[in-house]
This record gives structure tokens, sequence and C-alpha cells, in this order.
């Protein structure tokens, strides 16, 4: 008989659902226009009002995508954490519930874990043991994963996330919120020609806060020459951030590499999606042999697909949660979620 | 009150401390400044001075992280503080969703980046604290 999973996403801005049988991916939905259209309603922003107003249509539709009837269900997983505590109580209540009603069991995630396990929800997948660098707006992290539900966290940011250095250089240089696509975008279009420092942080940690600083002053002391400097440089000035924020993880995903004699080398969240970070790991891949990952971008960003693969495993593993869990906003890899 | 500091150290020595005498009572602080003002280095150093033991790292995307520290006074001996950055939100509905009276009206400490969206919602008894970057790269902390 196949297993087939409910998953559930909300630690953050998206409310998402997926369901998966034996461990493939049926439908991976996002709260979006989508999801409302059927019920008239727009998409409220940011946290817990939007997913309570968002879980129901998202969840209709992944089940109506996936062609399956709740009643088929074989368990329910949900995000218990890390994340922002309004938000996540939505869908730890929402499984909560639903596997009541259906008499079903529960499956907790650990938002960061699923990330890593985002590479088996498709194949190529990483053989163990490998090496992750998970990177989005609040992370930054190289985990060291020796089997599907064993891993460790190696090094991490001690200040701001890479996603953020992108979001707050945008800032600076006065565009849009989220800015990493359009400096993306931006530094195609120019040369890494100007040099910001490369912070000196020990062992596999990253910081990005001095970088922040170092661009703020470089910018100041080029208005004063020049005002019109942004304008006439702008793509320069994202191709030469971007180049800095993508050797930084780079170099230390290289050093991570030989500390741990592993070569198997993976990237996940949605920092992942960046162009040059993805062309820069390829190369590096070619130049030292190793075998590297990158997910389709669909698994790289938060969603419940990377929460039904990882609960998958937990399937497999039997390890269910009663009807006593509750959300955990801090929740570190390889601890309890207590 | 007025206090100009370069680095770490005179953060720890004597802008912290400072800062806990001037406040007294109030635990609800409003962090002004611009970007790289200083703002999450500030709580980094408040932090140490609690002993938390955890990394502290920017709470703008996730909007607010949780700490404690070893408090003999408090229940079952932990203290809590909350983290708290308001960047990338848009408006007051938007600071309501994420449970931002339940921070404002515990008896936690919560340190609040960009706090200026909520001015509306500001306890009586705040702590405000203005961070600038000076000519020559060294910062100075407004308090009152």
């Amino acid at each position: 008989m196949s297993t087939l999973l409910l998953a559930i996403e909300s630690s953050c801005d998206d409310t998402s659902a997926a369901v998966l049988r034996d461990g493939v991916v049926l439908s991976n939905c996002v709260a979006n226009q989508d999801a409302h259209r059927a019920y008239g309603g727009v998409v409220p922003e940011v946290a817990s009002r939007a997913h309570q107003v968002n879980i129901v249509p998202v969840v209709d539709l992944a089940l109506q995508k996936a062609g399956v009837d709740k009643s088929d269900l074989s368990a329910i997983a949900f995000t218990r954490g890390p994340g922002l505590m309004g938000s996540l109580i939505v869908g730890v209540s929402f499984a909560k519930s639903l596997a009541l009603s259906l008499d079903i069991p529960m499956i907790e995630v650990n938002h960061m874990q699923a990330h890593v396990l985002a590479h088996f929800a498709e194949p190529p997948h990483p053989t163990f043991p490998f090496l992750c660098l998970t990177v989005s707006g609040g992370h930054t992290q190289i985990v060291r994963v020796t089997a599907p539900l064993e891993m460790e966290i190696i090094g991490h940011t001690r200040d701001d996330a890479a996603g953020e250095a992108f979001d707050k250089t945008g800032k600076i240089l006065g565009l849009d919120y989220p800015a990493g696509p359009i400096i993306d975008r931006l530094a195609r279009e120019g040369t890494a020609r100007f040099s910001f420092p490369e912070p000196n942080i020990p062992d596999l940690d990253f910081s990005f806060s001095g970088l922040k600083t170092s661009i703020l002053y470089f910018l100041k002391k080029k208005r004063k020459e020049n005002p019109q400097f942004i304008e006439e440089n702008l793509t320069d000035i994202c191709a030469s951030v971007q180049d800095r924020i993508v050797s930084i993880l780079l170099n230390k995903l290289v050093l991570a590499v030989e500390r741990t004699g592993i070569t198997e080398v993976a990237i996940a969240g949605g920092v992942s999606a960046n162009s040059a970070l993805r062309a820069g790991l390829q190369q590096l891949g070619k130049e030292k042999a190793w075998r590297t990952f990158i997910p389709a971008f669909q698994f790289c960003t938060d969603n419940a697909g990377m929460i039904g693969v990882t609960a998958h495993f937990k399937y497999l593993a039997q390890e269910f949660v009663s009807q006593e869990v509750s959300a955990v906003p801090r929740w570190k890899i390889g601890s309890e979620g207590a | 009150m007025e206090l100009i500091f370069r680095d770490l150290v005179d953060l720890d020595r004597t802008v912290v401390p400072a800062l806990l005498r001037a406040a007294g009572a109030r635990r609800k602080w409003m962090l002004s400044g611009d970007i790289g003002a200083g703002k999450t280095t500030l709580v980094q150093a408040l932090c140490r001075h609690f002993g938390v033991q955890d990394y502290v790292t920017s709470p703008t995307f996730s909007l607010v992280n949780a700490y404690s520290y070893p408090d003999a006074e408090a229940k079952e001996g932990q203290a809590l503080i909350h983290h708290l950055d308001l960047y990338r939100l848009k408006n007051l509905d938007e600071a309501i969703d994420i449970g931002i009276e339940e921070y404002l009206g515990d008896p936690w400490f919560c340190w609040m980046e960009w706090p200026e969206l909520i001015t509306p919602l500001w306890p009586e008894e705040v702590f405000k604290i203005n961070l600038e970057i000076l000519e020559d790269s060294s910062r100075k902390i407004l308090f009152l």
C-alpha cells in the first residue's frame, strides 16, 4: 500500500501545502492568487492572520492538484520550527486538528533540516555524507549530513544572513525589497571592479554585517566626490557586491571540504537561486572534482514539498508525535525541539 | 544623554552599563538609527552582558528572535529577551499580526529595531535610543 502524506509549512511569510506519494512530490503549492481565486479573496501579506486565511485554500489546492482525497492520507506533516511563533502556531494547530479528525499520525519537521533534505525531492540525489550550504534571508549555515535524519551544523552566521546582505545593500542603493533578484539581474550587466573586504572570521562561521558597513562607507565617500555615483555605476556596484557575497560563501565551502574531506557539496535555501552562486559552485565543482547539487527553484524557497520529503524519511522511521506537540520558534538542527 | 563610542570594548565597558542605568525599570527599548548604525551590534553587546549563550543574529528576516539568560528571580530561573526588527513590515496591521502587543506587554526585555512603524502602540514608559554614524565612523548614541 502506498504512503500518502500531506505536508504543511507556515514558519514565516508563505503558507504552503504539498502532497507526496511514497516520497514523490505530487503537488507543492504556495498560497498565492491561484489558491485564492476560488474563494474570491486576496492574499494578505505577512504573518499569522495571512496564514489563517491561506491555510484551508492552499491545502485544498494541494489535494486537488495531487488528485488525492483527504480520507486517503496516511499522515500529516508540519513545520514545528524554527520560525515566527504566531505563524508556526497556525500550521501546527491545523495539522493537529486534521490529524485528530482523520485519526492519522502526525510528523513534526525542522524547517532547516527540510531545506537540506529538499535535495531528495528529485534526482540526482547527493550520497551520504554530504555538505549542504543553506542560504536564505534569515539563515546562512553549513551542515554536515551523515544520514537522512542525522546532520549537524558545522558553521553559521554570527550576525546577518547572506540574503539579508543582498536586501540591505539593495536598500542602500535605493532598490525595491526583496533586492536579491534585482541585484542578480543588474550584476549580469556589470563588472566586479570595486573591491570590498572579506571578513576575517575563524573556522566555518560567516559574518555579513561588516560587509554592509563597508558598502555604506564606500558609497558615502564616492557620493561626496560624485553625487550621481550610484546611478552611474549601479550595475558595477551590484556585480561587485554580489561577487563578494558569493566568494565569502564559496571560500567557506572550500574550507569545509578541506576540513571534512567530503566532496559531495550541495546548496539550499532561497539564495541558492542566485545565478552567480550557482555558476560559482558549478565552476568550483569542476576545478576540484566535487559533485555539486542545486535543487529546482520550487524546492529552494520556503515550501511544503521539502517538509513532505523530510516527513517521508521520518514516516519510514516511524517517528510520530502526539497531540501534545507545540511550536518551537528556536530549534537548532541536531537539538531536541523543546 | 549622549555617548560616543568607537569599538566593541567601549560598547561593553561604557555604553551597556550606562544604558542599563539610564533605563532603570524600563524594559521596552526602541532602537532607532540608519542601516549599519550598529543596532544589532548593540543588542549583541547587551546579550553578552546578560550572559546569553546563543549566537545573537539579525532578526530582520525572522522578525522576532528570543533568547534566555539565567535570572534567579524569574520563573524556572530563566528570563527572556525578545529582539525584534520591524524593518520589513509595511504597516501597523502587519505588526499587530505578528503579535507585537504581546512583546510590548509582557514583563521581559524587548529590544526593537525600526520601531517607528508602531509609534501609536508604544507603551508610556519606553526607553528611546538613537544611534548615529559619525564622520570618522565612530558612533554617537543618544538615549532618554
